[in-house]
């Protein structure tokens, strides 16, 4: 009996979290499938006109492929800087090391509107018209400190004889780098690109100061849609937004295993 | 012909000299361990060999050619670390293959050599398997044919054995002597261990400071130490002193000890007072009297200790401490109690001078 009422708290707990989480997504979902104009939830009837309505909407479609591609590079280039300086950090010691450390890691401090403004009034100095590349650019700088984060965190206790010894056995330094430390690094490697590409993918705040009237990333299509109408459309893009998410999960599952990507250390 | 030169080198990390011109020369085919405490340059001079330390001043040479300016993957040695450093998202196999496949080996031929360092190191079956489903003297083994597949010049061994449990350690220290030989690979094997170093070298070249102490084979190392470091260093001491009574002639003296004269092999000025080691089992104790040629003198058991095959007896004799250790097949420990009066004596030839002048 001692035993018991923890355990039945420890379940209750954690349906509770689990509802906490998942709601707002099932509500999301079963909303798009409503029969009538407006949002409602329950949903009243069952159609899949929300979705076959897309059509009409070539620029939902366009904001999607923006995003995506904004994301992909994003995470590409910032997942390559990010790996590099974590090596650098982690392993060398250099004049002006903590100075570095601080200034990527600051853009998790300071709000993401002050560094929308700021971005907005640098790229009009320098005469930086909106385009997929600046925003790349501010979403490198965004999410160069979640790679390094997760970076660092596999490179902390990684046995470097295991380069030696790669070495000791003829290989050269691009080899060693390419043959042993990345694979054994990967699973931060990966998160920390997955990380980037959800960060840049998601991001309203940073890109409403960026975008015009051509380059709308998906969030703020979405935003700014909802400020003028308010029908099932944008639940039924929210769930195409959701149901990739969940295919992208399972594939990085298959792949590498959830458990895998986020363990810091490699085992 | 010595086969591994080391001349004159040096290596210093922030001003500090960690190797101070050390010299030593390794016959091919031989096994010679540096055997020091920690700091004592050991691992840095290893690492100087193997290329993952730059050398500051002096030169190594391999089979004739000087090597110490080539980056570590071009010069052919095998290493086998202490934390086995196996590439852990790969096979045993993979592991072993790695450097044939830098090579450029064929593939028959690579899989035929990997199978037999598998099977030397008496791991076949084992192919698939990754580094961490095994334990950790099969991950130095398959470390030991990683390192000896791709047939290096020299076999260097750092600490191999240090993370594994006594048992295995010991077995695993024959194995790679027996594979050593086989192979008749020219090996340095660096260690703090001392037992371990006696145990498998053709000799022992003790460091300390920066400096080889002595390079010698392992019973010249144990019972002819050229210095009062090597001589504290290996094996345990007593530390005796004797004064000098008269000169019997060149490397003749008589000295006191403890109040008992005896003659021993050693030149000496009259009236001085020497310093000598002499090794807890070279002292003996009995209840009565002992004969001449050995000295006697009185003293207490202030604590004995049972060791298995052997009791360690702590004497006191005038207000100086001695560790005598007696086999417990020579003398009956249940015999002697603390605080029991006995005789210790040893024989001159056991006395270790040393080169403290005082």
């Amino acid at each position: 009996m001692k035993k018991r009422l923890p355990k039945i708290g420890f379940h209750f707990f954690c349906t509770i979290i689990y509802v906490f989480l998942l709601a707002p997504i099932v509500v999301v979902l079963m909303s798009s499938l409503t029969a009538t104009d407006y949002i409602v939830f329950p949903p009243k009837g069952l159609t899949l006109r929300w979705y076959v309505e897309l059509v009409n909407h070539p620029e939902f479609m366009q904001s999607f492929m923006l995003s995506v591609f904004v994301a992909l590079g994003t995470s590409l280039i910032s997942t390559a800087i990010g790996t590099l300086t974590s090596i650098a950090i982690v392993r060398h010691q250099f004049k002006g090391k903590t100075a570095i450390v601080q200034l990527v890691g600051s853009p998790l401090l300071i709000p993401s509107v002050v560094f929308g403004v700021a971005l907005l009034q640098f790229y009009s100095w320098i005469g930086l018209a909106a385009s997929p590349a600046a925003l790349i650019i501010g979403h490198i700088i965004l999410t160069i400190p979640f790679v390094m984060r997760l970076v660092v965190a596999s490179l902390v206790g990684f046995d470097r004889s295991i380069e030696q010894a790669a070495m000791n056995l003829g290989a050269g330094k691009f080899r060693v780098f390419f043959q042993i430390t990345l694979p054994i690094i990967k699973s931060g490697v990966i998160a920390g690109a997955i990380f980037s590409f959800i960060t840049s993918f998601d991001d309203l705040t940073v890109a409403l100061f960026i975008v015009s009237t051509d380059v709308v990333t998906l969030p703020v299509r979405i935003f700014t849609y909802m400020q003028y109408q308010y029908d099932p459309i944008i639940t039924s893009v929210s769930s195409i937004m959701i149901l990739l998410t969940i295919v992208l999960m399972i594939i990085i599952e298959r792949v590498l295993g959830v458990g895998k990507v986020f363990a810091s250390k490699n085992q | 012909m010595s086969y591994l030169c080391l001349e004159n080198l040096v290596k210093t990390f922030n001003k500090t000299e960690v190797v101070k011109k050390l010299n030593l020369e390794i016959k091919q085919g031989e096994l010679v361990s540096f055997l020091g405490p920690s700091g004592c340059g050991k691992t840095t001079t290893l690492n100087m060999i193997a290329g993952f330390t730059e050398v500051d001043e002096g030169k190594i040479v391999v089979d004739g050619k000087p090597v110490h300016l080539l980056p570590p993957n071009k010069r052919e040695m095998g290493m086998v670390f202490q934390n086995y450093a196996l590439f852990p998202h790969m096979t045993v196999f993979d592991n072993v293959a790695y450097g044939l496949k830098l090579s450029k080996i064929g593939k028959s031929e690579t899989q035929r050599r990997v199978l037999e360092a598998l099977e030397m190191v008496r791991l076949s079956g084992y192919e698939k398997r990754y580094p961490k489903e095994l334990s950790g003297g099969q991950q130095q083994r398959v470390s030991l044919a990683r390192a000896l597949v791709i047939k290096p010049k020299l076999l260097l061994l750092d600490e191999p054995l240090s993370n594994l449990d006594a048992k295995l350690r010991q077995e695993m220290r024959e194995e790679i002597v027996e594979i050593q030989k086989n192979v008749g690979i020219t090996t340095i094997f660096v260690t703090h261990d001392q037992e371990e170093a006696l145990a498998i070298s053709d000799r022992i070249a003790v460091m300390y400071e920066g400096r080889i102490e002595q390079a010698d084979s392992p019973v010249s190392i144990y019972n002819h130490p050229k210095t009062d470091f090597v001589s504290r260093f290996i094996g345990e001491v007593n530390q005796i002193q004797g004064k000098v009574t008269e000169i019997l002639g060149t490397h003749q003296s008589k000295l006191n000890f403890y109040g008992n004269e005896q003659i021993v092999a050693v030149n000496a000025m009259k009236n001085a007072e020497m310093d000598f080691f002499i090794r807890p089992e070279n002292i003996q104790i009995s209840l009565v009297e002992t004969n001449d040629r050995n000295i006697g003198f009185k003293a207490k058991v202030e604590r004995k200790m049972f060791l298995g095959a052997k009791t360690r007896y702590i004497l006191k004799a005038q207000n100086k401490h001695l560790i005598a250790d007696i086999s417990n097949v020579v003398l009956n420990s249940n015999l002697i109690h603390e605080g029991s009066s006995v005789y210790a004596a040893w024989k001159p030839e056991h006395l270790l001078p040393s080169r403290n002048v005082r």
